[in-house]
């Protein structure tokens, strides 16, 4: 069987065209792909091979109509277990939502497949997205294509290893707090979380309404910008959703000369960054101003009080978003002998510990008298990360930051919550800010051998600029694209 | 227990309320595009959004704000620009998403104020304030704020007891109402009598049905008011523990439960005992207030702005835009009623209060002059409403006519017919649509005020009867019905009371 599944997007739309392959075909590779390798990785929570089988037949009797085709059309894709797809589970990897059926398609899920994108399946996470490892799901762990000891990230870990071992070309997750960057960085996959509101979050079980966002995962930067044109623009489903008419791959051969991006000396003298990524991302500072761009020193003086903002607006408003999970309607249930001792006893059953965790601290955090201590606070320091942006984009087209202070941790490596919520230091300041970034692999750790990535953060809703940097510092790196899927060989 | 007349002599009452109105003349639901309608099957009117299924999200209804928007302006409210929605969170099913979306501490009107005019009935109640010579007064009472929420499901218990959840043997929810959108205005406690709280409803009904932004069906629950209530020492400027009375569908509910629990309160007060903060339940038929729910500790709703709402940012140019939609409102019709109709001011409130009745009348009254205007505001304020109430319809629903309405109010004031023939012809014109002056001809009801005829039979009648006359000379004007009568008689019941007790008595004066 071809591994048509490794190929990029405008390999696979060149092949359909000149009939090298068939969509069903590139949809069996896929396929199969999944049949020897998820049983290591355990990136999927759910196969849709009818779906897949039926668009890809729509795919090949528009190629043989001669009808144009659609620069998505035919490829593999995948989607985060908390995106709604009608007829499919959406479990967000929690008992409580088991069995639970979409009766309606997310937005994203539905432009990606408009765009003639094949359903490969939904993807593992951490339950509710609650976690930057994926060892939170209900439904086991999803391993690190690199190395299948390690953690793949999180919480978007299925569909960052879905698309590293080649299962998928692309793959959608989400993003509250670092949820696509991390994970792409423990992976090596491009993974793009675009400025709040360039993708509709309709249909995505929300974790943090005003933090999450969806993206793309892919293994190149131009993949990425190509699945970001099909899922971007205005909703009027979500009433955040911004109107962003962009071609997203305008500028990806344009270059960078010229460009000033941004590097934020303090934010390297973090503790925990580990020196093969100082190191790794020190030659990445070196080769963009190789390619032409002028490195400015900015600084982002409240970026250290994300972390302590995030673990207030987050939590609160999970604890709000997950209350409609009262067994009432759907969901995991017990037979409590009264109303609220069903409610005790479905919550205390469907949901797992890091849920729990979060819903109580979201609880806490808006009693009265405790949220004028720390929600109002969180705000303002909320409004000063933004501010801190905005005032650093003045002399910046684009900033440079490690995405993860270290390479894929071991399962079970960091096990207490407070050291599991640094691995997103240097991602959860851009969501608090609303701006976009994106994760390139820029090397294999000199250390452990794994990847390690660069993350590349814009202005807000100047997402291209970050596409723009990525694949200029792309065409200067050299690291294997698909994962070498090994055990316990790279440490 | 005491009267309400002999309490408030004593105590003075304080009142807030808070008013519920669905905005039931919008076409779809607060935050999806679900339809509004009363009595439709169960959960069919449902989407993802209203079932807050997991991913769903709001989007505002535009047309909602614009609603809120003219409410306050209506009632003399600053529109606040900025707002936000906040989620107000508790867990019960009649709510799919477990919080309720509705505003914080700054709600999309604040500080409005409505002036109530209490007829010389409705002043009674009022012992400590000076009355008009009407008999009546006006007060000035503090809106606080109205603010846009979404409603809730509806929720019905069977077997066990008295249609609660605790105990029930199983539980339904129709979420066909769950997420109308509803504004609720909160009154400050200014009011003092149960008559002025139901002023204050009447009149924010009439305002909200003229601005045509919910059907107020008091029945339906699509208008529904909570009222706050406690009492303190006549001069005392401390507040009293209040109770809360819950869900009142009537005006006469809303005076009786209130009036009720004045009088409650009053007697617990006396015997020396303490108001506990409770909510009650007003029992219309067994005439008494019990308890619903005891307040221990307040309740923690978990209020946050909602992060899937963007802040409102309200236009000048949008409220200006709203404002001159406003139509014109009860109060300011009721001023040109009078101006331009030579109304009193009891006929034109009245006429006002209600759209159609005052376009109606307004049609039948051009180029009439006052005294047929007066007529025509008699024969709709007290015929065709009492009419239409008892056959729960309305004046547009009747054969009648604003032209036909007119000429029969013109018969009557220039005294062809009497009040009593007019009564006859407006029942032919409800029943059959009659055109009254055709009616008034074929029915030989025309009466005789041809002076000169009448003349004519009184002084026959003089000349046959000179003791009469010398009699009522003398001081027995009693005498002048005996001449009244006679003459009514020679034209056969026909005459024109008036004009022959005109010509009569200058007759008899000489």
């Amino acid at each position: 069987m071809n591994e048509y599944s490794q190929l990029g997007v405008r390999q696979i739309h060149e092949g359909l065209r000149a009939g090298n392959f068939s969509a069903r075909e590139l949809a069996a590779s896929a396929f199969d792909a999944i049949d020897r390798l998820d049983s290591q990785v355990h990136a999927f929570l759910e196969l849709t091979p009818e779906l897949a089988y039926e668009q890809a037949d729509a795919v090949d009797a528009a190629i043989a109509a001669g009808e144009p085709l659609g620069i998505l059309a035919g490829v593999p894709i995948a989607f985060k277990d908390n995106m709604n797809l009608e007829g499919t589970h959406t479990t967000c990897a929690s008992r409580m939502l088991e069995t639970y059926v979409s009766p309606f398609t997310a937005t994203c899920v539905a432009k990606a497949l408009d765009a003639g994108s094949i359903c490969l399946g939904k993807t593992n996470m951490d339950e509710f997205a609650f976690g930057s490892s994926t060892e939170t799901s209900f439904f086991g762990k999803t391993h690190n294509p690199w190395d299948l000891d390690r953690v793949p990230g999180g919480s978007s870990g299925g569909s960052a290893a879905a698309v590293a071992a080649g299962m998928a070309t692309l793959s959608l997750g989400s993003d509250t707090g670092g949820s696509i960057r991390q994970p792409g960085s423990f992976t090596g996959t491009v993974a793009l979380k675009p400025s709040y509101g360039v993708v509709s979050r309709y249909g995505v079980v929300a974790f943090g309404s005003s933090l999450d966002q969806v993206g793309p995962f892919a293994r190149s930067v131009e993949d990425a910008a190509f699945a970001l044109n099909a899922i971007s623009g205005r909703d009027p489903l979500d009433c955040t959703s911004q109107p962003r008419d962009i071609d997203y791959t305008a500028n990806l051969d344009a270059g960078i000369n010229g460009m000033r991006i941004g590097v934020v000396p303090s934010l390297l003298e973090l503790d925990g960054l580990t020196n093969e990524v100082k190191h790794a991302f020190e030659q990445s500072v070196a080769k963009l101003e190789g390619l032409g761009a002028e490195i400015v020193e900015v600084e982002l003086p409240n970026a250290a009080a994300a972390i302590s903002a995030y673990y207030v607006l987050g939590p609160c408003e999970a604890f709000s978003n997950l209350s409609r999970f009262d067994s009432v309607r759907y969901g995991h249930h017990a037979h409590g002998k009264n109303l609220e001792q069903r409610y005790e006893d479905s919550r205390a059953q469907g949901f797992g510990p890091e849920a729990k965790r979060r819903i109580m601290l979201g609880a806490w955090l808006l009693a009265s008298g405790v949220y004028d201590e720390y929600y109002i606070p969180a705000q303002k320091v909320r409004t000063l990360i933004t501010a801190d942006y905005t005032k650093a984009f003045e002399k910046v087209d684009a900033i440079v930051l490690p995405t993860s202070p270290r390479t894929a941790f071991k399962f079970g490596e960091v096990s207490d919550p407070a050291s599991m919520y640094l691995s997103d230091i240097y991602t959860i300041s851009i969501n608090i800010a609303g701006n976009g970034g994106m994760n390139l692999p820029v090397a294999l750790g000199e250390d452990s051998g794994l990847p390690i990535g660069l993350q590349i953060v814009g202005p807000q809703f100047k997402d291209e600029n970050i596409l723009r940097v990525g694949a200029a510092l792309e065409t200067l790196i050299d690291i294997p694209r698909v994962a070498p899927l090994e055990k316990g060989g790279r440490s | 227990m005491k009267e309400l007349t002999e309490v408030l002599e004593d105590w003075e009452a304080v009142i807030g309320l808070e008013v519920h109105a669905e905005l039931t003349t919008l076409k779809t639901k607060m935050f999806c595009s679900c339809p509004i309608e009363f009595g439709a099957d169960p959960n069919t009117h449902t989407c993802p959004v209203c079932l807050g299924m997991p991913g769903a999200l709001p989007v505002p209804n535009k047309a909602a704000i614009e609603s809120i928007v003219l409410a306050g302006l209506a009632t003399n409210c600053d529109i606040e620009k900025h707002t936000m929605f906040y989620r107000k969170g508790y867990f019960y099913p009649d709510m799919a998403k477990n919080f309720q979306t509705t505003q914080g501490p700054l709600a999309f009107c604040m500080r409005g104020h409505l002036d109530l005019e209490l007829s010389a009935k409705g002043a009674a109640e009022r012992v400590d304030i000076p009355k008009g010579e009407d008999g009546g007064y006006t007060t000035r009472i503090g809106i606080t704020r109205i603010h846009m929420e979404e409603d809730a499901g509806k929720m019905t218990h069977l077997g066990g007891s008295e249609g609660r959840i605790d105990g029930a043997e199983r539980s339904l929810v129709d979420y066909n109402r769950a997420g109308t959108p509803l504004i609720e205005l909160v009154t400050e406690p200014d009011l003092r009598t149960p008559e002025e709280a139901r002023a204050f409803m009447q009149k924010l009904r009439q305002i909200y049905l003229t601005l045509g932004i919910s059907d107020c069906s008091m029945e339906e629950g699509s208008l529904r008011a909570d009222g706050n209530v406690s009492l303190r020492r006549r001069g005392s400027t401390e507040l009293g523990t209040k109770t809360e009375l819950k869900n009142i569908n009537s005006f006469k509910n809303l005076h009786d439960g209130l009036a009720y629990e004045i009088c409650r309160q009053a007697e617990v007060l006396e015997s020396g005992g303490v108001i506990r903060q409770e909510t009650r339940h007003w029992e219309p038929g067994a005439k008494r207030t019990i308890v619903m729910r005891v307040k221990e500790t307040a309740d923690d709703y978990r209020m946050f702005p909602d992060p899937d709402l963007a802040p409102f940012d309200l236009t000048d140019e949008f409220i200006e835009n709203v404002r001159a939609k406003l139509p014109e409102l009860p109060d300011v019709k009721k001023a040109r009623f009078m101006e331009t109709y030579g109304l009193p001011a009891y006929d034109a409130g009245e006429l006002a209060g209600d759209v159609e009745v005052a376009e109606f009348f307004e049609e039948a009254a051009q180029d009439t002059d006052a005294a047929v205007a007066k007529k025509i505001a008699n024969l709709i304020i007290n015929d065709v409403s009492a009419w239409a109430n008892e056959n729960a319809t309305s004046i547009s629903a009747s054969q009648i006519t604003p032209a036909a309405l007119a000429k029969l109010a013109k018969l009557l004031a220039d005294d062809t017919i009497s009040s009593k023939q007019g009564k006859e012809v407006l029942a032919a014109l409800i029943g059959e649509g009659i055109d009254p002056e055709e009616y008034v001809k074929s029915h030989g009801m025309e009466q005789t005020t041809d002076t000169g005829a009448i003349e004519a039979i009184v002084e026959e009648l003089m000349a046959a009867n000179p003791d009469k006359v010398e009699a009522y000379r003398g001081g027995k004007t009693g005498l002048q019905g005996f001449f009244m009568g006679q003459v009514m008689k020679q034209l056969g019941g026909q005459g024109n009371p008036k004009v022959i007790s005109a010509i009569v008595t200058e007759k008899l004066e000489g």
